[in-house]
C-alpha cells in the first residue's frame, strides 16, 4: 500500500477530538457544525489550497458491526475528525499550502482536536498531520496525476470542444477551418491560468 | 419456477394490453371517497363488473366482453377506505408519497411541474382509478353509466372527481382515450406519428401466446429468451432476485396485485413537427429516417433500426415484405413462413451487433427504455447478459388521447395516457425515468436525455447523438436544441388489488394480524 500513485498523493488522517463540551454542545458536535457550514464549490476553502483534486472532512463517531450482540466488539475511545485529500505533488508543500491559504478554516475545524492547541505554525501543522496520517492508497477515480491547473484546462477544452462541434455541424470545410482557428485562439491552450475552470467549479457557462 | 397463475384472481389489465385485443376506446375516471362504509359497499357492488385476466382468443371478438372494467387505489384511497394502519404501513415509501412529491426524481419540472397539472390532481383527493375499455365508444359509455349509477347509489360515499382538461380547455369529469384512427380504422399510432405498443415484457404465467416470448422475455446465458419471473410484475410471486417482492400484510392483500403508474403525457405535436422538419434539412437521410433515429423504430410500420438502419435498407425491407405478402396471399405456404419469420424480427433482436449505435443510436428511446442486454459490455460479466435490465422492465398499458379536433398544435389536447405496471415503482418505473430517460451515465452519453420524453429545454447541449459507424467515413449527427416535446399533465401511483383483496376490502375484513 502506498499513498502515492505517480504524482498524485492520497492523504488520509484521523485526528482524535477531545472529549468535553462548550455549553450543551460537545466538541465533536461543534466541529461537525462548522464543517457543515463550509462553503461549497468554488467558494470552498479547499478550492484555495493549491493542487487539491478532491478533499473531504467528516466526523467518525464509532465503528459499526453487522454481527449480533454476542460477538466481542471494539469501539473507538474518542470521536475522530477525518480529513482526506487527493492532490498533486508532495505532502509537505501541500500542507504548507493548506496552512497558508486556508488558515482560518484549519484553525476553526481543528480547534477541538487533541493537542492541536500546540500547533503554532506551518511546521507544527505538518508534523501534527503526519502523526495522524494513515497509509491507505484511497485514490479518487476521476482524476489523473497531473497538476490541477492542467487538469482543469483539459476539462475546459474538452467541454468547450464538444460545444464547438455541436454548434458547427454541417458547416463547409472553409467555414469550419476559420471557426476552428478562432476557437483554438480563444482557448489559449498554453495558458494554464486563464480561459479555464477555476478550482471548485462544477458547471461551465455555455460558450455558444 | 412459479406455480401457474390464478388468472381469475388477477385484474385483466395486468396480463393484457386491451388495445391489442380489439378494445381501441377507453375512459379513465377517478373517485373520491367520502365515507369508508359506503365506499366499501360500492366496491362490493362493482366487483362483479371487474374484468379478470382469464385467457381470451388473440384474434376476433368472440368470447370477449364488449367492455372491460378495472380499479386501482392511491395510498390516500386505501386510507380513506379504512384499511388497518399496519397494512398501510407495509406499502413502499414512493407509493405512500404519491407522484407529485417525486417530481424531482421524475424530471417533472418547468412546464411539467405539478402546479401546472390538470385540476383533478390538485390536492390529495384522488382515491381510486377506474378504467373502462371498449370495443367501441358506445360500449364504453354503457359501462360507464353502469358504474355511474353504482356511484349514485352510494349515499354520497363515493363521487367522481372532475377536472381533466378537455379539447377546448373545458374541464371534464373523465379522461377519454382512444387509438389513433386512420381511414376509420384503429391504428397502433401515437400523435407524433410513430407506431407504438410493440415492445412489452413476457413473464411466466402471463397467459400470452408463447410465440410472443422471443424479444420480450429475458436473455439467458445460452443466448435464449426465457420468460421473466412473475414477481417482477405481480406481488406474491418470486421475482428475478428469487425473492418475494416487498408487500404489505396480510399476504392476501398483496398477492396477485401490483402497482401502476398513471401519467397524462401531453405531446407538443407542433414543436415536434417543426423540430424534425428543421433538422431534416441538415440530415443525410429522409424525415422518416430521422424520426426513427430518435425512437429506434421506423414511424410507418415500427420496423426496428437493427433490421433496417437507413433509407436504402428500409426500402429493401419494404420491398421484401411486399413480395412475401403477395406470394403468401396467393397461398404460397413457404412465403407465408418466411413472412412470419421476418415479422418476428420486429421484436426478436438485441443490440449485440450494434455496440456503437451505428444502426440504432445508443440514446434512442427504445434502447434506453429496454436495454436488451447491451449494458453487459464485457462478456459474461454478469450471471446472464440481461441481468441489469431484468429488474427494470415495464409493462406498458397506455393509449393515446385527444387529437380528434383537426390539426394538432402544442396547445391542442393530445398525448399518451401512459400507464405502466410492476412490482416496484421505485426500482422499475422511477429508475428508468430518472436514470435512463433523463440521464445517460449508464450509456456513456453524459447528461443527454431522451429526445422524445426527456426534460429538455431547447439548449445547444440538449442533444441526441446519431452515432456513425466507427469504420465508415460518415460523421455522427448531433440533434441539438431539443425542445420539451412531452409534458406531464398529471398522474399518480396506484395499487391494483387482486379480486380476493378487493372482496376483502369491500367486506372490511383486511386483517394484518
Ligand atoms: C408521450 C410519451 C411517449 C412516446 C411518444 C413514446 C413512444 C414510444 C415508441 C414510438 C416506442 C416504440 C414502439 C414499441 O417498441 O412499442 C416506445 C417504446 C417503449 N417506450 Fe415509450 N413513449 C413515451 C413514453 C414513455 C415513457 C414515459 C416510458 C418509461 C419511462 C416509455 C418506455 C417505453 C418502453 C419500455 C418501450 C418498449 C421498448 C422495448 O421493449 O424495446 N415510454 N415508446
Amino acid at each position: 500500500m502506498s499513498n502515492r500513485s505517480g504524482k498524485a498523493y492520497a492523504l488520509t488522517t484521523l485526528c482524535p477530538i477531545r472529549n468535553g463540551h462548550e455549553g450543551n454542545m460537545s466538541f465533536d458536535k461543534i466541529t461537525r457544525h462548522r464543517i457543515q457550514l463550509l462553503e461549497e464549490d468554488s467558494g470552498s476553502p479547499f478550492a484555495r489550497i493549491p493542487n487539491t483534486y478532491f478533499a473531504r472532512l467528516f466526523i467518525l463517531n464509532d465503528v459499526f458491526f453487522e454481527q449480533g450482540n454476542d460477538v466481542h466488539h471494539d469501539h473507538l475511545k474518542s470521536k475522530y475528525l477525518v480529513f482526506t485529500s487527493n492532490f498533486h505533488g508532495d505532502l509537505k508543500p501541500y500542507l504548507k499550502g493548506m496552512w497558508d491559504n486556508a488558515n482560518d478554516t484549519v484553525r476553526s475545524i481543528w480547534e477541538h482536536a487533541v493537542a492541536f492547541d500546540k500547533v503554532r505554525n506551518s511546521d507544527d501543522f505538518i508534523a501534527y498531520i503526519r502523526k495522524c496520517q494513515l497509509t491507505t492508497s484511497l485514490f479518487f477515480n476521476g482524476s489523473t496525476d497531473d497538476e490541477l491547473r492542467f487538469q482543469l484546462k483539459s476539462l475546459y477544452i474538452k467541454q468547450a470542444f464538444s460545444e464547438f462541434v455541436l454548434a458547427h455541424q454541417n458547416k463547409s470545410t472553409s467555414e469550419l477551418r476559420t471557426a476552428f482557428n478562432e476557437f483554438m485562439q480563444q482557448m489559449q491552450s498554453d495558458n494554464l491560468n486563464d480561459v479555464s475552470w477555476i478550482p471548485g467549479q462544477t458547471r461551465l457557462s455555455h460558450l455558444y | 419456477m412459479n406455480r401457474p397463475l390464478d388468472l381469475y384472481d388477477i385484474q385483466g389489465n395486468i396480463c393484457k394490453g386491451y388495445g391489442r385485443f380489439g378494445f381501441p376506446k377507453a375512459r379513465y375516471f377517478f373517485l373520491e371517497f367520502h365515507d369508508s362504509g359506503f365506499a366499501r359497499e360500492f366496491i362490493g357492488k362493482l366487483l362483479p363488473l371487474i374484468t379478470t385476466a382469464e385467457t381470451w382468443p388473440a384474434e376476433g371478438l368472440a368470447g370477449k366482453p364488449r367492455s372491460t372494467t378495472n380499479i386501482a387505489f392511491t395510498y390516500e384511497g386505501l386510507k380513506a377506505l379504512g384499511l388497518p394502519q399496519r397494512s398501510l404501513d407495509g406499502f413502499p415509501q414512493e407509493f405512500k408519497m404519491g407522484m407529485k412529491p417525486r417530481a424531482a426524481i421524475l424530471g417533472d419540472d418547468g412546464p411539467s411541474a405539478p402546479e401546472h397539472w390538470d385540476p383533478v390532481w390538485q390536492g390529495d383527493r384522488v382515491h381510486a382509478w377506474v378504467s373502462v375499455n371498449g370495443q367501441a365508444k358506445e360500449f364504453v359509455e354503457q359501462r360507464f353509466s353502469e358504474v355511474e349509477s353504482l356511484i349514485n347509489q352510494s349515499h354520497g360515499g363515493v363521487s367522481i372527481r372532475p377536472g381533466h382538461r378537455g379539447p377546448d380547455g373545458n374541464l371534464l369529469a373523465w379522461q377519454d382515450a382512444s387509438a389513433v384512427y386512420e381511414n376509420g380504422k384503429p391504428t397502433p399510432k401515437e400523435h407524433f406519428g410513430y407506431t407504438d405498443g410493440i415492445g412489452n415484457p413476457y413473464f411466466e404465467g402471463c397467459g400470452n401466446n408463447p410465440q410472443r416470448l422471443a424479444g420480450r422475455g429475458k436473455l439467458t446465458k445460452e443466448g435464449k429468451w426465457a420468460p421473466l419471473a412473475t414477481g417482477e410484475f405481480i406481488l406474491g410471486h418470486v421475482d428475478e432476485a428469487k425473492e418475494y417482492p416487498l408487500a404489505p400484510e396480510p399476504h392476501l392483500l398483496a398477492r396477485n396485485g401490483t402497482y401502476m403508474v398513471y401519467r397524462k403525457l401531453h405531446e407538443n405535436v407542433q414543436s415536434f413537427n417543426d423540430y424534425i422538419d428543421n433538422l431534416a434539412r441538415d440530415f443525410d437521410g429522409s424525415r422518416d429516417m430521422l424520426m426513427a433515429k430518435l425512437s429506434g423504430r421506423w414511424p410507418d410500420n415500427g420496423a426496428p433500426l437493427t433490421l433496417a438502419a437507413n433509407d436504402a435498407e428500409k426500402a429493401e425491407l419494404d420491398a421484401r415484405m411486399g413480395q412475401l405478402k403477395a406470394k403468401a396471399d396467393d397461398g404460397d405456404a413457404c412465403a407465408a413462413g418466411q413472412l412470419q419469420a421476418l415479422q418476428a424480427r420486429w421484436i426478436d433482436f438485441t443490440y449485440e451487433q450494434d455496440k456503437d449505435g451505428a444502426r440504432c443510436p445508443v440514446g434512442a428511446h427504445i434502447r434506453r427504455a429496454n436495454t436488451r442486454a447491451s449494458l453487459e459490455t464485457t462478456k459474461e460479466a454478469f450471471n446472464s447478459p440481461s441481468a441489469l435490465d431484468d429488474r427494470r422492465r415495464l409493462l406498458r398499458r397506455g393509449l393515446p388521447y385527444g387529437g380528434e379536433h383537426g390539426a394538432a398544435t402544442d396547445e391542442s389536447e393530445q398525448g399518451i395516457i401512459f400507464m405502466c405496471l410492476g412490482a416496484s415503482l421505485e426500482r422499475q418505473f422511477e429508475f428508468v425515468q430518472q436514470q435512463w430517460m433523463n440521464y445517460s451515465n449508464d450509456f456513456k452519453l453524459g447528461n443527454d436525455r431522451d429526445a422524445l420524453i426527456g426534460a429538455n429545454n431547447g439548449q445547444l447541449t440538449d442533444k441526441h447523438i446519431v452515432q456513425a459507424d466507427p469504420q465508415g467515413d460518415k460523421a455522427p449527427f448531433f440533434c441539438t436544441h431539443l425542445p420539451r416535446l412531452v409534458e406531464t399533465r398529471g398522474g399518480d401511483y396506484f395499487f391494483i388489488p387482486s379480486i380476493t383483496a378487493l372482496d376483502m376490502m369491500a367486506q372490511g375484513i383486511v386483517d394484518p394480524t
